[in-house]
């Protein structure tokens, strides 16, 4: 039936102009008028048509203008008198809608900023690293450092020494803490969000009271609201992304308009383009999800040039070239640079050791002050017969090779026989008994003389035990907790005609730079067993408790893999107690190294690297607050960040909930037209004007994808995933709502002709943003933790079963 | 006579080794009749040519598939769960496996077809004997050979060239890892069978001029039966469905922008892709799990998988003949359990905790023992016991009650101390004498999905027991306790109440003065046991977790053939490796086909004038290889955010795509330069082409078919100097 009407008030695109044009009265006030310079000249059908109603609203707007005019006509008029003198006259307007939505989210975000004073859940990391960062000490997080600099340089301006020890959730801050200084990096971010999706708003083409209701939508969502309370990523990343976006949306409207020639490298041109690529990388700099963020800018930007410059057959080759190493420039070059200077900040700020250390190398440990450098410094660089070592397994977490006087069992709980000999583990902690002395196979002394006996490349070895004195000794004896790889221990003799196979071969991996003399610290080293050619390896599995529960060491067949890689960490020369003593203490000095370690930034920075998004295994499991992407569409659970100790008073992340599940329809409402305007395009049935349609499809180039961008990829992902991963996605959402709101209003406009429908639609979104307050306003003692609460009040906000609240006190 | 001495005419002499032979035989044959045949073989459109290649083609995929097929003649590999299926299936006992079982119930048609009485055990490594092994590995040999006529019949289908489906066909005969997939009693040849055969019906289908008509109706349907096929061997199978409904999707948005037309058209069309891709599909598979568990109605050693009312049904099983009180009573005697994939019985025993509180053990135990009898009280009743003048009092949903455990009198009970394992969750102890205890003992009976008052029942219904005075919820985490719990698995409260694993139900009931009921009544319909039988597989599915830092197989490594999987067993080295050569031709095709699409789109949107011949030509190409690129990601992206356990193994049904991708680009290589060089340098290329193809699957034959060997690093192997990269294993 509707389809029938649809049908009937078709609209035929190509012969009706001027009727259309005739239908549609011209607009007394173009809202665009007042903002930016940079909108395009052709005004929108559906925002005209909106012009009856909102006339009435729009008259302080209109009165401004007059005033404008008036103030022009004035100098005018005292110019006729004063024709030869210049005009001094300072013409300002204001667009009054974005200006008091910021006002009030700026009430809302910096109200009882530093309350409660006290750790609000993830503030227990980010509160941390930015305390580390007064220190400068290094730490290792696994996302990328912009976020917590941008906390850390809002600390060190409120006077933030760093000496705050974050402990737990809950604990309270000491004076020392500036929290509203630091807290005030989110909330202010946060509340610039709600002028920036105004702006992008306008630059869909949407009406300024679109716009608003974004922005509106963006203020009243209690998520957002608790999210910029406190000190967190997602306000930062999103005020870089939606910037990153607006940007975009600024270059694309220029790349579009008539005279898009003329634009082309002006210095707007450039402007919106280079912002919005560093706006963007910045997004990705907080968080690695802001790389979606990218990518969407990326996307937008790549199928402008795809359209607009490559299939703009008047450009020639040359042009079209230019224009494509330009963005390539701005989209790959730039972002580069703008990521790598973050993290030079970062890794020339973070000089100290600190509590990670152990996450990276050793050799990038000891060029750090105070850590293993203090330890390290001083001790020989070049490993020779007789050196003390201890072998650190190089790849991964941490754990030194290491043995103790207790043997293998002689039978496994799998009925497997062992060769009851030595064990031999990698132990997570430093220990005595990971020392191990390096030898010639065919020499008996230990001490180290000079000349100094050099190990190289390719020369066999054997290590001795340190505290037991037994030699490392591999054979074909099924390890104990992978059968197919072979055991290694430290030889016993145990009179059973198996002989001690204890000889190794030093392999260096990265001789190309180090050297084949074999290095402390720097020489990655493989040791080769010399009677079956199997590598020593470190195989992630765990000894049980015979075995002290650490890790398995085992002779592997495949050698090239980075798990067999070992480098000496600890090393000092075997000593006599006789009287070579002195000379030797001597002798060795000259091979000290008397600098520290230096490593280069860039070696820091590709360790670095590689070892955030490769070896990083950040995964909480079992926490009580984790949901999964499906539940983020209805809101199933939020997530506690704090209670107060005294009464049930609590902040609770949670999203205004009648806004979460009038995104999800409209969302769905949208993917519904958009399919069915796509098939009755198919059968060449034009139910919109055709400027309807180019704003609808661009609304879903952006924000529909931007949103699939964000949501997506979390339905693959394999970490915990908690209520805040969805805020990305949500902001594109939010504006799609909006966008929804508009597109609803101009479909009834085409529809039904009186005017009373209009106001009942105006009336229906009016209820709709009263119900969204109420919520909100309902919600609100959870976002700013307001107490005290007692238990029915807390139970009485308990719309779902699946939200636990805590209720702790009566 | 022209046409015998064709570059073709390599083929049939490729199983055998001389290679010497046939390049004399192709030197001495050349100056005469080469041009004029590779003029037809180029433009043959059926015929002779097309005939004589095909008939070579299949005669090289015999010889090659099916030399020593018997050896090695012990089991090998996955053959010990599929031969054990294929028992199974023979015997009719009923077992839990992650695949559906199309598959394995060929294999085991196949064992019967030649006489095996599913009597053999597998065991890897165990010697055939006179078990008649041979009838499965042929059915499943012949399966995966027929790939290879499917495969060059669909780019037949598609383009029309015999180049480019003989180059397909070529890159398929000589992959030394399909020969190897082959060899053995595997449900991957199957599955790469009906993959093929639904993409050849595809290729028909889309030939078919008139709409509604017989051949029309045939083919369609026959995507869909061997669609079915495929994800009815294994789930991976369900990525082809991806690919067919995509094309469907296409040809409906097509039809709907033919204005001739009205709409009804196109919503016939849909009823009718709907009928023969959806609803037959699903039809079959259903069927063949009603066959399924049809044949399998003994029970065996795995029903402990499936839940008390799924057992109920199998014959032997303890269910079966089993009696029992339907309600449960305050009083009786019960056995609780758990509700997850093997559920285990909640359990206790006198030791006690040596952490914790030091009260008695509550735990879970797969085995049932008398120590997992427990009684069923009213909350503030102490003893069990009743008398026989009281009114029977039954259980009720919402009802506070006690459990007691029988042998030791303690009640279950919990505090908020942290459980030994999961410290997250509360400890559950024994706590009390005699049933006497606290209000920690109480537990409210929360029926799923039943009335307040509902009368508990057994089997049938799942609860959950909640502590009211700790806000939690009994869960079973399923973790093993360490040595002092005697290998049973640990019991704790859960405060976050929405938890999977604290659902329990009661499979057995004493209580003398109700009658007692036979367990017939539970039987499930089939349509429960098929929804509970994929739940399982489901479950079973996501519990193939790989341990951190084991070996991995990675997609990446996939196409580069970086690593290769053992099948060997004492004795013979039999190793799953593509051909290196033919692996990373298709990688360069890949490449070309990357550059020729940017190519053309560029050359579209700027609207390059390059030769009509060309453009044609390239528009061709990449239009059948836009298809068969969108068949290879279905195949194989799915794949790279998967946390499952991967294997080499997975990779294969894209493999299929990817040598069909080669043959065209092959083909369109030749074509581009055939204007510019000459006819005999065509030949030249082609032959060179096939015996490349061939002298690569010859010098990695030894793994292929497993001659006695020795390791590759000493040089009296075969293999020695053949490890090219230092990740292959042999």
């Amino acid at each position: 039936m509707g389809d029938t009407e649809v049908k009937h008030r078709k609209v035929n695109r190509n012969k009706n102009k001027n009727e259309k044009n005739k239908e549609i009265p011209n607009p007394a006030v173009d809202p665009r008028d007042e903002g930016d310079g940079e909108s395009t000249p052709e005004a929108l059908p559906e925002e005209l048509t909106e012009e009856p109603i909102l006339k009435k609203s729009t008259s302080p707007k209109k009165s401004e203008k007059k005033q404008r005019n008036a103030g022009k006509a004035g100098t005018a008029t005292a110019g006729q008198s004063l024709a030869d003198l210049p005009t001094l006259a300072v013409t300002c307007h204001f667009n009054l809608l974005p200006m008091l939505l910021f006002g009030v989210a700026l009430a809302t975000r910096f109200y009882a900023l530093d309350q409660p004073n006290s750790i609000v859940f993830d503030e227990l990391h980010y509160g941390r690293y930015a305390g580390l960062y007064q220190k400068q000490t290094f730490f290792f997080d696994s996302h990328p450092p912009l976020g917590k600099q941008l906390l850390a340089l809002a600390g060190y301006l409120g006077g933030f020494q760093g000496d705050f020890k974050f402990d737990k959730i809950g604990s309270s801050y000491n004076a020392s803490v500036p929290v509203f200084a630091m807290r005030a990096v989110p909330a202010l971010t946060g509340s610039l969000l709600i002028p920036l999706v105004y702006m992008i708003m306008l630059q869909l083409n949407y009406s300024q009271w679109t716009a608003a209701l974004a922005g509106f939508l963006f203020l009243f969502d209690n998520a957002l609201l608790t999210q910029s309370h406190y000190m967190l990523m997602e306000p930062i990343i999103l005020f870089f992304a939606m910037s990153g976006v607006l940007c975009v949306l600024k270059f694309r409207a220029l790349e579009r308009s008539g005279n898009a020639q003329a634009h082309s490298y002006s210095l707007r041109w450039w402007g919106w383009l280079l912002s919005g690529s560093i706006f963007l990388t910045c997004a990705l700099c907080v968080k690695y999800v802001g790389v979606y963020s990218y990518l969407l800018g990326l996307a937008l930007v790549g199928h402008d040039f795809w359209e607009k410059v490559l299939g703009n057959l008047s450009l020639t080759k040359k042009q079209v070239f230019g224009h494509a190493v330009a963005r390539f420039f701005a989209f790959f070059v730039v972002p580069l640079m703008v990521y790598i200077g973050v993290f030079y900040i970062h890794l020339t700020t973070l000089v100290n050791a600190g509590p990670h250390d152990s996450a990276m190398s050793s050799a990038f440990q000891a060029s750090l002050e105070g850590g293993l450098s203090s330890i390290v410094r001083g001790q020989p660089l070049e490993v020779v017969h007789g050196s003390q070592v201890t072998l650190r397994h190089a790849h991964g977490s941490p754990c030194w090779l290491h043995s103790h006087a207790a043997n293998y069992p002689v039978k496994y709980a799998d009925k497997r026989g062992s060769s009851h000999q030595q064990q031999v583990t990698c132990y997570v902690a430093k220990d005595i008994n990971n020392w191990w002395i390096v030898k010639r196979p065919n020499r008996t002394d230990l001490a180290v003389a000079a000349p100094l006996d050099r190990i190289s490349h390719g020369e066999e070895i054997q290590l001795v035990h340190g505290i037991t004195g037994r030699n490392l000794n591999s054979h074909n004896v099924a390890a104990p907790a992978s059968p197919t790889k072979q055991e290694v221990s430290c030889y016993v003799d145990h009179n059973v005609s198996m002989p001690a196979q204890d000889v190794w071969r030093v392999e260096i991996t990265n001789r190309e730079e180090i050297g084949d003399v074999w290095h402390a610290l720097e020489s990655m080293v493989r040791l080769i067993h010399v009677n079956t050619s199997v590598a020593l390896a470190f195989s992630g599995r765990m000894l049980p408790d015979w075995g002290h529960n650490q890790h398995e060491i085992v002779g592997d067949v495949m050698v090239n893999q980075p798990n067999t890689i070992f480098n000496v960490e600890e090393h000092r020369y075997t000593r006599n107690e006789d009287e070579k003593d002195r000379q030797l203490e001597l002798m060795t000095t000259d091979f000290i190294p008397l600098e520290p370690v230096v490593m280069g930034f860039w070696e820091k920075f590709f360790e670095l690297q590689i070892r955030m998004l490769f070896i990083s295994n950040e995964n909480v499991q079992n926490h009580m607050y984790t949901s999964s992407p499906w539940e983020w569409l209805v809101l199933t659970r939020g997530i506690a960040y704090w209670v107060s100790p005294d009464s049930n008073a609590q902040i609770h992340l949670l999203g205004n909930i009648f806004i979460w599940y009038s995104a999800t329809i409209a969302l769905a409402a949208y993917c519904g037209l958009l399919i069915f305007y796509l098939l009755r395009q198919r059968r060449q049935c034009y139910d919109i004007h055709e400027e309807a349609w180019n704003q609808f499809r661009t609304t879903g180039e952006v924000l529909l994808l931007g949103y699939v961008f964000h949501f997506l990829p979390y339905f693959f992902v394999d970490h915990t995933l908690f209520l805040h991963h969805y805020l990305p996605a949500l902001a594109f959402k939010l504006l799609l709502n909006a966008a929804l709101v508009e597109h609803l209003y101009y479909l009834t406009r085409l529809i039904f002709a009186k005017q009373f429908f209009n106001w009942m639609c105006v009336l229906i979104v009016l209820t709709w943003m009263s119900g969204i307050l109420m919520v909100f306003n309902k919600f609100l003692p959870l976002c700013y933790g307001l107490g005290p609460m007692n238990a029915t009040q807390i139970l009485d906000l308990k719309l779902r079963e699946t939200w636990d609240f805590i209720v702790h006190k009566p | 006579m022209k046409e015998k001495l064709s570059p073709a005419c390599k083929v049939d002499s490729s199983p055998s080794p001389p290679i010497k032979t046939s390049l004399d035989k192709q030197s001495a044959s050349q100056q005469f009749c080469r041009p004029a045949f590779t003029q037809k073989f180029r433009e043959s459109t059926g015929g002779n040519v097309w005939w004589t290649i095909f008939t070579l083609l299949m005669i090289a995929t015999v010889s090659v598939r099916f030399y020593k097929l018997r050896y090695p003649e012990q089991v090998c590999w996955d053959e010990t769960h599929f031969g054990r299926h294929a028992n199974q299936y023979l015997q009719r006992t009923f077992f839990f496996d992650v695949h559906p079982p199309l598959g394995k119930m060929l294999v085991a048609l196949f064992g019967y077809l030649d006489g095996y009485d599913g009597s053999f055990w597998f065991e890897v490594g165990k010697k055939y004997g006179d078990a008649s092994y041979m009838g499965m590995r042929i059915g499943c040999a012949i399966m995966g050979a027929l790939v290879v006529p499917l495969c060059f019949l669909t780019i037949w289908e598609m383009t029309a060239s015999l180049p480019a489906s003989t180059f397909t066909a070529l890159c398929l005969i000589f992959d030394n890892s399909l020969v190897v997939l082959n060899r053995f009693i595997l449900l991957d040849p199957m599955m790469l069978f009906f993959i093929s055969a639904t993409v050849f019906s595809m290729a028909h289908f889309n030939k078919q001029k008139r709409s509604f008509s017989f051949l029309w109706w045939f083919w369609l349907s026959s995507t869909g039966i061997f669609m079915a096929g495929s994800f009815s061997v294994k789930f991976v199978g369900l990525f082809l469905v991806f690919l067919v409904g995509l094309r469907a999707i296409y040809d409906l948005w097509i039809i709907l922008g033919d204005m001739s037309r009205p709409v009804t058209y196109t919503v016939k069309h849909f009823l009718a892709r709907a009928l023969c891709l959806i609803a037959l599909p699903v039809a079959l598979y259903v069927a063949i799990f009603y066959v399924h568990l049809r044949i399998l109605h003994l029970g065996g050693e795995e029903d402990e998988f499936y839940s008390s009312a799924f057992q109920v049904s199998l014959k032997g099983n303890m269910f079966h003949n089993s009696t029992g009180p339907r309600e449960v009573a305050y009083g009786a005697v019960i056995r609780v359990k758990n509700n997850v994939l093997e559920g285990q019985y909640l359990h206790s025993h006198r030791q006690l905790y040596p952490v914790g509180a030091r009260q008695q053990q509550i735990t879970t135990v797969y085995i049932r023992d008398p120590n997992n009898r427990w009684f069923i009280k009213r909350h503030n009743q102490s003893s069990p016991l009743w008398n026989a003048t009281d009114p029977i009092d039954l259980v009720r949903n919402g009802d506070l009650i006690r459990i007691e455990h029988r042998t030791t009198g303690r009640n279950l009970h919990v505090h908020r101390g942290p459980a030994p394992i999961s410290n997250k969750m509360y400890q559950v102890t024994g706590y009390g004498v005699r049933g006497e205890g606290n209000d920690d003992d109480f537990w409210r009976l929360e029926i799923e999905g039943a009335a307040e008052g509902e009368v508990l029942e057994i089997v049938r219904h799942s609860f959950r027991l909640v502590s009211p005075n700790n806000k939690c919820v009994l869960t079973s985490t399923t973790k093993n306790l360490p040595e002092w719990g005697f290998g049973s698995a640990e019991v704790a409260c859960n405060p976050k109440m929405h938890d999977d694993r604290a659902y329990w139900h009661i499979d057995d009931n004493r209580y003398p003065r109700l009658p007692n009921v036979s367990y017939t009544i539970y039987e499930l319909s089939f349509l429960e046991r098929f929804i509970e039988s994929h739940k399982n597989m489901f479950m079973g599915n996501a519990g193939f977790r790989p341990k951190i830092s084991d070996f991995q197989s990675r997609p990446w490594m996939w196409p580069i053939n970086f690593r290769g999987q053992f099948f060997s067993v004492e004795g013979v080295v039999i190793y799953l490796l593509g051909n290196p050569i033919i692996w990373w031709g298709h990688c360069l095709c890949f490449l070309l086909y990357f550059l020729l699409w940017i190519v053309n789109a560029v050359i579209e949107k700027r609207a390059v004038n390059i030769a009509e011949k060309q453009l044609d030509l390239q528009r061709r190409t990449l239009n059948t290889c836009k298809w068969l690129f969108i068949g290879f990601l279905c195949h194989y992206v799915p794949f790279w955010p998967m946390a499952r356990i991967l294997y080499f193994h997975h990779y294969f049904p894209a493999l299929l795509f990817s040598n069909m991708i080669s043959g065209m680009m092959l083909n369109y290589i030749l074509e581009t330069f055939s204007e510019k060089i000459s006819p005999k340098f065509y030949t030249y290329f082609v032959s060179g082409l096939l015996l490349v193809f061939f002298y690569s699957f010859y010098l990695f034959t030894p793994i292929t078919y497993g001659y006695p060997n020795r390791p590759s690093q000493y040089n009296d192997s075969q293999m020695y100097g053949m490890k090219w990269i230092s990740s292959w294993e042999f």
